[in-house]
């Protein structure tokens, strides 16, 4: 791999843009199958960023998160969701409460609020080194987050929500990773575990609640109030 | 290497409640489970007894390079955890019995619902343990997300189709408030990064932390406070991230709700308490009070209408538990010397009245088999004389009458308030805590008085000795606690006091 700081920052932003693009495509896409694969390959571009900043800051702890990332976010679970959709035989699923054209007018509002955020961790007069490696990553992470925030309030399936929630951790995650160069390894671990088991009872559930409302909307679910 | 003793007792805590899970989940038979889970709760209890000693005696405690940390303050709420844990197991034991008797639990399917029961509560036990054993914050995080996972199945437990909605909605609002809680962890620990030696996974224990607090990144710290204080007041249930708590609460089993309106949410408090401590040193106590200020008379005034038109017994001790919730943060943010003393006493008195109050709901709700006050009538005291008595004194006692304990908690932060020049919060406090009085007077006064045609119940001794051991300590912690009690609690408030 060659050492060039420069390389790196470019390749590091390049990817960062591209999962800020899967996330505000994502919340504007109605199928849920489009959308479980726009949510892996946007968990392997982030292994592929966790695995760049490993390797130009020389911190090997961070290639371990990268290789979890890549097989539990990217392989695992977009497999098991799949699954989840193909036994309940679910084609379009999600039925936004705003519709597409406003959902990505404001998820661009949000990664504006995200920039101007970030602004204010940037710190120009530390000057260019390895640890500074793509700055942008801070502003994509919070945006990843404000717009994953949008998304489950904006969706109405079980599923549809459980997919904005694993998205919105990866804002997270890309978080973690850019401030922090991976933060202390026992709690990467910790999240993903996390994660993983998260993913596993909401998706109990999402069986249940199928079969006791023969839908999974969760926006009949109204009986309890006051 | 040798062991000593607290480090012993350090381990234990944690050991014992896993090794319990695992042993109810092997058991094939109901009287099997229900003596594991008691043994081990009751060790749980004297493991926290004696780590309530300890830190007496010598001051913190850690284990593994400060991996798990024990102060004052995680003392007294691990003691405050393990007594609800073993009141919840006695009490479950009557309870869940009755249930499967009446066929709430399903015909066929019943011993595997207990197992269910008697393998998650461990679990849920254990992972609110570690919440205060924790010394990285990751780690304490990661604690909190357990235990709404291990909760979750809790709340389904009946498995019909209002407990599956209670138990979403608690999933989905607990996941993105505590993912928001992560957000501000991370951004904790970058503000600590630049500081020398922080790379190590040391870099995020709270102790370390604690230490340097004064050259943290200033701007850095006060987003990590914000997004904490949005991530573990939703877990504390803090208006307006609320509303999962009284769907929660009356659909989990009862013992399972009087664990999660006491024990877990001091755990939640717990972890906002840990980040308060940093951010008052790191930025001085104005910037995080007044924003505690805020959710705390923000929760306690959103609690009134709900309590005062409230239909449902189980949800009206929902919103009470919101309306403490907010009691205890306004303590918090008031701050100075009294308003952390004022937190920690409210703590320990609302943990034992707020547990009882449900134990007595469950009693009520499992004979009449309902949750509203109008099918019931009144007379609750003619047919369950104990149940009645007991939840009578327990209400009154949380609503805040003298001679009760929680009166003078809730005295100790008014005057606090206005000591520290929060007047308009002291009004408001005053003024919301008379709206809960009379709502849940007015309620309560109408369950358990009046005449009632049903047959009395005869004793049902499980039960009846939790609620007795319960009430009998309400009772005396009003006029009397027991000193080395009182010393934990003022060790508790100087750790967040700092003098």
């Amino acid at each position: 791999m060659p050492q060039d700081p420069q390389f790196g920052d470019k390749l590091v932003t390049l990817m960062a843009a591209l999962v800020l693009v899967l996330q505000i495509a994502m919340a504007g896409q109605r199928w849920i199958v489009t959308n479980i694969r726009i949510f892996a390959v946007q968990s392997f571009l982030l292994a592929a960023i966790a695995a760049v900043i490993a390797g130009f800051n020389h911190a090997p702890h961070i290639f371990i998160a990268a290789g979890l990332t890549l097989i539990v976010k990217a392989i695992l679970v977009p497999i098991w969701l799949e699954r989840l959709v193909e036994r309940f035989q679910i084609r379009r699923e999600i039925r936004p409460i705003v519709n597409a054209p406003l959902s990505i007018l404001i998820c661009g509002g949000l990664t504006l609020v995200g920039y101007v955020v970030a602004e204010s961790f940037h710190r120009p007069e530390e000057g260019f080194n390895p640890a500074a490696l793509g700055h942008n990553i801070l502003a994509v992470a919070i945006s990843l987050f404000l717009i994953g925030f949008f998304t489950i309030i904006n969706r109405r399936k079980a599923l549809a929500q459980v997919l904005a929630l694993l998205s919105l951790e990866n804002g997270l995650f890309l978080a973690a990773i850019s401030l922090t160069y991976g933060m202390p390894l026992i709690v990467e671990i910790g999240v993903l575990f996390d994660v993983l088991v998260a993913v596993m009872v909401l998706g109990i559930l999402v069986y249940r609640i199928r079969e006791s409302f023969e839908s999974m909307d969760v926006s009949r679910l109204r009986r309890l109030r006051g | 290497m040798r062991v000593s003793k607290t480090d012993m007792i350090l381990i234990a805590l944690l050991l014992v409640p896993v090794v319990t899970a695992v042993l109810a989940a092997i058991s094939r038979r109901r009287p099997a489970m229900e003596a594991v889970n008691l043994a081990g709760f009751a060790l749980t209890f004297l493991l926290a007894l004696a780590l309530g000693a300890a830190v007496l005696g010598s001051g913190p405690v850690s284990l593994w390079d400060g991996f798990l940390y024990a102060d004052a303050l995680s003392a007294l709420v691990i003691l405050l955890t393990a007594f609800v844990a073993v009141l919840c197991s006695v009490y479950a034991v009557g309870y869940l019995r009755d249930d499967e008797r009446s066929g709430a639990l399903g015909d066929d399917a019943a011993i595997t619902k207990l197992r269910k029961y008697y393998t998650l509560t461990p679990l849920f036990v254990f992972s609110m343990l570690l919440v205060c054993l924790a010394n990285n914050l990751g780690v304490m995080w990661a604690a909190i997300e357990a235990t709404t996972l291990a909760s979750v199945f809790l709340v389904t437990f009946y498995g019909k189709i209002t407990s599956l909605e209670a138990a979403w909605k608690y999933a989905i609002i607990g996941g993105v408030g505590l993912s928001m809680a992560l957000f501000g962890t991370i951004i904790a620990y970058y503000s600590a990064h630049q500081l020398a030696g922080s790379d190590a996974l040391s870099g995020l224990n709270w102790s370390v932390l604690a230490g340097r607090a004064a050259s943290l990144d200033k701007t850095t710290m006060r987003l990590a406070f914000i997004l904490v204080l949005l991530g573990y007041g939703t877990k504390a249930g803090l208006a307006p991230m609320h509303t999962w708590k009284p769907d929660a609460y009356s659909e989990a089993p009862v013992p399972s709700a009087a664990i999660l309106s006491s024990a877990t949410l001091n755990c939640a408090l717990y972890g906002l308490v840990r980040f308060y401590i940093l951010t008052s040193r790191c930025l001085g106590a104005q910037f995080p009070g007044q924003l505690l200020l805020l959710f705390g008379i923000a929760s306690m005034g959103i609690s009134v209408p709900f309590i005062l038109v409230q239909g449902n017994f189980r949800r009206l001790l929902a919103y009470h538990t919101i309306d403490h919730a907010g009691i205890m943060t306004t303590a918090l943010g008031i701050g100075g010397l009294m308003g952390p003393l004022g937190l920690m006493l409210h703590m320990t008195f609302h943990t034992v009245a707020k547990s009882l109050l449900f134990l007595c709901a469950g009693n009520v709700h499992q004979h009449f088999k309902t949750d509203l006050f109008r099918n019931i009538k009144g007379g609750v005291m003619r047919v369950m004389p104990l149940t009645g008595v007991v939840f009578l004194m327990a209400m009154l006692a949380i609503i805040g009458m003298p001679p009760f304990s929680l009166f003078q908690s809730e005295f100790v932060i008014v005057r606090a308030a206005f000591d520290g020049g929060h007047s308009l919060a002291g009004v408001l406090f005053i003024l919301f805590g008379t709206g809960v009085f009379a709502g849940a007077l007015l309620h309560v006064g109408s369950l358990v008085l009046g005449s009632s045609n049903e047959p009395q119940v005869g004793p049902r001794p499980w039960r009846d000795a939790s609620l007795l051991v319960s009430a009998a300590l309400l009772v005396t912690i009003g006029f009397w606690i027991p000193s080395p009690l009182l010393h934990l609690i003022r060790g508790a408030a100087k750790v967040i006091t700092g003098v």
